[in-house]
């Protein structure tokens, strides 16, 4: 086949392919959809419930961190030896979820993928939150939550410092850095949508918060040059963050010498499940906010699959990752490491493996199949089940290695109370009280970016906003035209 | 918190400061603590500025008060020339239980104990002690003890608050009825004791009253041996170890290291014996027992044998032993023809006909008389007597049995004989025989009182009940187990106004009472030479009376024949269960449920924290379809207890094992309600064993905690724990090792590379430890000693049950070989204080750093507990406080507190400092005396101090003369976990086996 030819067919294939924005829609009606949700005065009923459930659900969150910060720590059900339990599962799942928006934003947005920016609001702003839930959980997971500012590298009169031997400080500083990067990137995308909507705005009140939001932006060519130019920069800086973040997270475990966590496998495992987990939450949360905002033009049905294939992608760089284990478990030789192997798969905690193996290595797998990819219910469930199973993958590393070391006389069985669980529960209630503000009063879709994936845009002929050297998103050249 | 204390004696209470300013006692006092300057006139009050100016005094006096010093002159243990505040003092004084005195140290800061040790100059612990000494620090500050005399109309019914006054008008009113009939119907119960003075007070009493009775009660008697003694010899002797010559031991069911009133002796000696590579023979240990003991854990074969059949053993022994003498075996007939022949008896007879002369048997307290007539035979026999085995006559050689004395005293309190009962010391009414019922006969008696430390079931079924003073707070003596007299000296004033038994004999048969000093005084006088005051100044500083063991004898065993013997048990059915009570390794008769260090410490062999348990081996528990904590209620006599079971591979098939001591009702509120009684199943005619117990599952289960395997272990960790045993406890042939040493190297070789500059320690002290695995018997001890000295909390049941006991130091207990001869390992392991130490790395604060004689140090104030140190540990020592542990400890405990060392709150980590500060107290005693270097065994970590065996060892590895040093590079030390390169600084040695290899031993 001459290149001609495979140009020919990947241009053909490419017709074949659903168009992005789907119902005929125009820059209006696309701005009009997105904005007319901040802008009712009553969102759905549906909200009300949801938003009630979840603020009830972080009182919960507040009212067990409290209870935690009056009596310790031994609230909890940890021990020696599971040092650590519910904690930092729930940190590590927490930062991993919060991986999918920087990919999306960042990483998507250097390779060009153009269906990226349906959902990279949505994905963005679960990063936040997730961060935000994830942040809390090593800060209130240590004894004296008092003293956590000694993790900072402070001045102070006592001479004393951070030892930066820690993987645990490096933490601090990759989620730290994540978080800014992220809200940055976050809001400053959401300016040109900010302005829209402190233009359409009706009260005096609500043009002076978006107004006040959107930091003067007027649409300016000068504008949005600067603006690109930054965008682009800060996807640059994001893309290392999405590897460094959670590989950092995972030095917590590979530099430590517990069997088990002593692995050097752990840092692109844990990215590569951490897009598989971010992914699947997008897609929990994007297919009931489609549904009830009418949002199908704009979130298509092709956005889900692309999202299927990634987690189908991902899913299976994780079983590639388990296998991989298990084989260097026997292959390396070391008899203690072989048993932590074994112990996970037979020991005390096999139940916990058994989910973590079926939610995270055969549930995926469905999506193989294109009319599993299209078929919302089923791609709710495995997008759940995806999350269920890391949040299982997280626990097994930390608790079932703990529990059993190297000394059989100091093993011990880690349950958790009822705390750890209703902890874990707010942790939710707090991520969807977060998300469902957002969805309230800020664009949940990009509307500029939409805008210019749009055959109106008239980018699919290789134009340009604005000067020549211009890095944003732009079209190819065989964009259906149409609609 | 404290009741102030004059100095006439009496206890006085006072409304107003007039009333009390008034007193010339009090003006006395102030005098005594303010000097002479007092201006008596000011000191009325009549004024509101003098009130005021009164106040202060007294709020100065109140602070003095707390300064509990006692009244007479102690003499320190250092001799110091005069007395710096803050620095501690050690005075020597000893304690006595079940009439066997320990001579200890104790550790006092500015008037409060805080440390009890054993005495490095008694002949017996010789520095050592054992757990039960160790943790009666925790009893003298108890806040459930009782703090005044109670009396009640009814026995069992509301209790007063009384004063001594009101008791001793109480005593004469009674004592002077009493003057005119010779005391008929008085009776007085006490404990076993030793005490001369005790012995002195009792006579004295006789005196006045020939014809009361006095009796003496122990619920763990060691009468079968007296009687035993009385069978072999004709009058009750005492047997007395030396266990380092012997090569060849036997054990008849006897703990003698672990429950002996001599253990702790025993233990040193038989841990000296072993590890003497000079020996002609390696020592060996059989041990034929049914309850798994700290002693079958040490021997080189262990054998279970149902108790019942221990008879059986011990005839068939004496049969091979004895076997050349036609008499011996007609009188050993009936064991030789009896069903029951295991192989390894002849075995064993040989080993001991090749070691004659320097071997030993021993029996169990729980075999019958004739079990203890035939060791004593078989050790005449081997020639043993005079050697290894020497004797000694024991005290009061007309006295009842214990069983006796007190199914007698019950018969006459039934029989409405006894008019006044006094019971001095002991918890008749829980741990008397269950068929004697003995509080429904105290229950008869128009009279009683009883001593005790608590208000305990004994004190609720009596009219009086008066509070005791702890040992740490009076004066008295006692006899060490080869008679060497210890004096108890007082440390601080009686904190709840407590008296000992021989004050309180004083004041029943002395019109003035005596004082508990000079009682001791006047007893010990007959010991003393020409000077007494330099006799009892020097004997206060020992601590003991020298020279004044019980002087040995050779009697002579009589001929078999002429020994009455009950003859071999009856074969008994196949499914017929035999019930062992066995003295509980922690609180002993339950006299210690109160003490809840001992209540948390792991029992050696179970690791059952809190709770007792029937203990049954596996093949039982699976022939009775039961599993661990499974309740079942064990019958026997008519009698029903529920108890949870624990499967302990070990035990004899059929026997079912239970510590006495446990469901105490009136034990406060640590002990009650923990465990379940085995004293409601224990009858006068079976005290030790019996066979015809039924068990029945009840259908509940009851949670154990315990430190270690906190559920059924499956079958991945179970086959992994048996794989990694050999390489964590290892052991190396003693034959082999006393050939050449170096034949049984086992430190992997090799240095690993290093990540890190390593630790430069050229100019300093380079702390290690080195633990021998030979000598450590898993005890304890060293556990309580650890806990006492670094302020480590209790945490209670449930928090163990979870996983969060705070022990420093604990001793992991593995075992191993085939399922049906398994094979127990105990290895003590704290921080190891790696040099490479993970803990370090990984703390985002610094809060755990190394310290540059090679300490890893953890800084409290600096550490936001994280845990993630705990959590890279490989050895898992470092615990956590989950919660504010120190929160519920009242005031008066906070008296024990060791003040040099730092009460941890919540939230941070904590672990074994090798005791630091008293590593830095070394050091600045050094530098205060003028920059000398630190000697040799001047810095002993807490553990080791207590360690019976000598099995720790702590020094500077910079010293190559220092003993850790030549311990660190012996052929027999590895490191724990060595081979991922921590470079631990705690060393283990390994432990030696033994064993005889005639095929009848090993099959």
């Amino acid at each position: 086949m001459s290149a001609r030819e495979a140009t020919q067919l990947a241009m053909e294939m490419a017709e074949r392919r659903s168009p992005l924005i789907t119902g005929g829609n125009d820059f209006a009606t696309v701005t009009d959809k997105i904005c007319s949700l901040v802008e009712k005065p009553h969102p759905p009923r549906a909200w009300f419930i949801a938003f009630g459930v979840s603020l009830a659900m972080t009182g919960v969150l507040f009212a067990m961190i409290g209870y935690l910060l009056l009596r310790g720590i031994g609230v909890w059900g940890l021990n020696s030896p599971v040092g650590w339990g519910f904690d930092i599962t729930n940190f590590v799942f927490w930062v991993g979820i919060g991986h999918a928006g920087t990919l999306i934003s960042a990483i998507l947005f250097l390779f060009r993928q153009k269906w990226r920016t349906s959902i990279n609001r949505f994905a963005e702003s679960m990063t936040i939150f997730a961060v935000i839930c994830a942040g809390m959980f090593p800060a209130i997971h240590v004894g004296r939550v008092w003293f956590i500012w000694f993790v900072f590298p402070l001045p102070n009169q006592n001479l004393v410092w951070p030892n930066f031997r820690s993987p645990l400080l490096w933490d601090v500083f990759a989620v730290g850095t994540y978080m800014t990067v992220s809200l940055l990137f976050w809001y400053m995308g959401m300016l040109p949508d900010l302005a829209t909507l402190r233009d359409r705005a009706k009260t005096k009140a609500r043009s002076f918060i978006y107004g006040a939001l959107s930091l003067g932006w007027r649409g300016s060519n000068r504008q949005w040059h600067r603006y690109e130019v930054a965008y682009l920069l800060l996807a640059a800086l994001a893309t290392p963050l999405v590897l460094s973040v959670h590989s950092v997270v995972s030095f917590d475990f590979a530099a430590s010498q517990v069997p088990g966590w002593h692995t050097t496998i752990f840092p692109p495992y844990f990215v590569a499940g951490a897009i598989f987990s971010g992914f699947a939450m997008v897609m929990t949360l994007i297919i009931p906010a489609r549904q009830f905002f009418g949002l199908k033009d704009i979130i298509t049905m092709r956005h889900l699959e692309n999202m299927a294939k990634i987690i189908l992608l991902t899913g299976s760089m994780v079983a590639l990752a388990y296998a991989t284990e298990i084989f260097i478990a026997w292959y390396g030789g070391n008899p203690i490491e072989r048993f932590t192997f074994m112990n996970r798969a037979l020991g005390p905690y096999a139940w916990a493996y058994s989910i973590m193996m079926t939610c995270n290595v055969l549930v995926p797998q469905i999506f193989w199949f294109r009319w599993a990819r299209r078929n919302l219910w089923l791609m709710m469930i495995v997008s759940i089940l995806v999350n269920v199973g890391m949040w299982f993958e997280r626990f097994v590393i930390i608790v079932s290695s703990l529990s059993r070391d190297y000394l059989p006389a100091a093993w011990g069985y880690f349950k958790p109370t009822a705390i750890d669980l209703l902890t874990l529960a707010g942790s939710f209630g707090l991520f969807f009280t977060l998300f469902l503000l957002f969805i309230r009063y800020l664009p949940m879709v990009a509307m500029a970016e939409v805008r210019s994936v749009m055959p109106q845009a008239g980018l699919e002929h290789g134009g340009h906003r604005g000067q020549g050297d211009y890095h944003g998103d732009i079209p190819a050249q065989h964009e259906e035209t149409g609609a | 918190m404290s009741q102030v204390r004059i100095t006439g004696g009496t206890p006085a209470y006072w409304r107003s400061l007039a009333e009390r300013a008034d007193t010339p006692e009090f003006r006395e006092m102030v005098r005594r603590r303010l000097g002479e300057n007092v201006d008596w006139e000011n000191l009325a009050p009549s004024t509101r500025r003098k009130f005021l100016q009164v106040m202060g005094a007294s709020l100065a006096l109140a602070g003095l008060a707390g300064c509990r010093w006692p009244r007479e002159t102690i003499v320190p243990f250092a001799r110091p020339a005069g007395y710096t505040p803050g620095v501690p003092q050690r005075y020597a004084t000893s304690m006595e239980l079940a009439g066997v005195a320990s001579g200890l140290v104790v550790t006092s800061y500015d008037g409060r104990p805080i440390k009890v040790d054993g005495n490095p100059e008694h002949p017996q612990n010789r520095g050592g002690s054992d757990l039960l000494a160790q943790a009666s620090i925790l009893d003298l500050y108890d806040p459930a003890r009782s703090r005044s005399p109670l009396s009640r109309e009814i026995a069992g019914g509301a209790a007063r608050n009384r004063t001594w006054e009101e008791f001793s008008d109480f005593a004469r009113g009674r004592m002077t009825d009493f003057k005119s009939r010779g005391g008929e119907s008085l009776y007085i119960l006490s404990e076993a004791t030793s005490s001369p003075s005790m012995a002195a007070m009792r006579a004295r009493l006789q005196g006045a009253f020939p014809r009361a009775v006095i009796a003496e009660y122990e619920s763990i008697s060691r009468d079968n041996e007296r009687t035993g003694a009385v069978l072999a010899f004709g009058r009750p002797m005492r047997a007395v170890y030396s266990l380092e010559s012997a090569d060849v031991i036997v054990s008849l069911d006897a703990d003698f290291l672990g429950a002996h009133p001599a253990s702790v002796a025993h233990a040193r000696d038989f841990a000296a014996g072993r590890r003497n590579r000079d020996r002609v023979k390696a020592n060996r240990l059989y041990a034929v027992e049914s309850a798994y003991t700290i002693t079958g854990g040490k021997a080189d074969h262990r054998f279970t044998v149902p108790s019942r059949w221990i008879p059986v053993v011990a005839g068939r022994l004496a049969a091979e032993i004895l076997g050349d003498d036609p008499g011996a075996r007609a009188a050993l007939a009936a064991y030789t023809s009896h069903p029951f022949m295991p192989r390894f008896i002849a075995a064993m007879a040989r080993d001991l006909k090749c070691s004659r002369g320097r071997s030993i048997i021993v029996a169990g307290p729980r075999q019958p008389a004739d079990v203890h007539a035939l060791a004593h035979a078989m050790n005449a026999a081997l020639g043993n007597v005079g050697t290894t085995v020497r004797y000694a006559a024991e005290e009061g050689p007309e006295r009842p049995s214990h069983v006796e004395a007190i199914a007698s005293l019950a018969d006459a309190a039934r029989a409405g004989k006894i008019d006044t009962l006094i019971i001095l010391g002991g918890n008749p009414v829980f741990d008397a025989p269950a068929d004697i019922e003995f509080a429904r006969a105290l229950a008869a008696v128009p009279a009683s009182a009883h001593l005790s430390l608590h208000e305990d079931e004994t004190s609720r079924a009596c009219h009086w009940h008066l509070p005791r003073a702890h040992y740490l707070e009076s004066w008295g003596d006692a006899r060490a187990w080869d008679g060497t007299v210890g004096i108890t000296q007082p440390l601080i004033e009686p904190l709840y106004g407590g008296k000992s038994p021989i004050e309180v004999l004083s004041i029943l048969c002395d019109p003035s009472p005596m004082s508990g000093y000079d009682i001791v005084r006047r007893a010990m006088s007959s010991f003393a030479g020409a000077d007494f005051e330099a006799f009892w100044r020097s004997s206060l500083n020992d601590g003991f009376v020298s020279g004044s063991a019980y002087p040995i004898e050779t009697p002579t065993v009589r001929p078999l024949l002429h020994i009455p013997m009950r003859g071999a048990p009856p074969a008994f059915a196949a499914n017929d269960l035999e019930i062992v009570f066995v003295p509980d390794s922690k609180v002993y008769d339950g006299r210690f449920a109160g003490n809840a260090w001992l209540q948390e410490l792991p029992d050696p062999m179970t690791k059952v924290t809190w709770d007792n348990a029937a203990l049954i081996s596996p093949a039982t528990a699976a022939a009775l379809g039961v599993r661990a904590d499974d309740v079942v209620a064990l019958q026997y006599g008519g009698r029903e207890v529920e108890i949870p079971v624990y499967v302990m591979p070990g035990v004899a098939d059929r026997s079912v094992i239970v510590p006495l001591g446990y469901g105490r009702t009136a034990a406060g509120p640590i002990g009650n309600g923990v465990g379940a009684s085995a004293q409601a199943l224990r009858m006068s005619g079976a005290m030790g064993f019996d066979g015809g117990l039924t068990v029945r599952r009840v259908g509940r289960v009851h949670a154990l905690s315990c430190t270690q395997n906190h559920h059924m272990i499956d079958l991945v960790g179970l086959r992994e724990t048996q794989r990694r045993v050999g390489e964590l406890v290892r052991e190396v042939d003693s034959e082999t090792y006393k050939r050449n040493p170096e034949a049984v190297r086992i430190r992997s070789e090799g240095e690993p590379a290093q990540l890190f500059p390593p630790h430069d320690y050229e100019s300093d002290h380079r702390w290690g430890m080195a633990i021998d695995l030979d000598s450590c018997t898993g005890c304890g001890a060293c556990m309580i000693a650890c806990q006492a000295e670094n302020n480590v909390p209790v945490v209670g049941r449930e928090q163990v049950k979870r996983g969060r006991e705070m022990h420093w130091l604990r001793i992991d207990r593995y075992f191993s070989g085939a399922p049906e001869r398994p094979e127990v390992s105990h290895q003590p392991l704290a921080c190891v204080q790696c040099e490479n130490a993970p803990c370090e790395q990984v703390c985002p604060v610094g809060a755990t750093a190394h310290s540059h004689e090679g300490l890893n140090e953890m800084v409290y104030n600096r550490c936001i507990g994280t845990r993630y140190c705990a959590n890279n540990c490989p050895y898992k020592v470092r615990r956590f406080n989950w919660f504010n542990f120190h929160k519920r400890t009242v005031q008066i405990e906070k008296m024990m507190y060791n003040p040099d060392v730092t009460v941890r709150g919540r939230g941070v980590m904590e672990k074994c400092t090798f005791c630091v500060q008293r590593i830095e107290g070394a050091k600045i005693r050094a530098r205060v005396e003028g920059g000398r270097p630190i000697a040799d065994g001047e810095v002993v970590p807490a553990c080791a101090q207590a360690c019976p065996s000598r099995a720790i060892v702590f020094g500077d590895l910079n010293d190559p003369q220092s003993r850790v040093h030549a311990l660190h590079v012996n052929a027999r030390s590895y490191g724990l976990l060595e081979e991922i390169n921590t470079r631990p600084r705690t060393q283990y040695l390994a432990k030696l086996r033994n064993p005889n290899h005639d095929p009848e031993v090993q099959g």
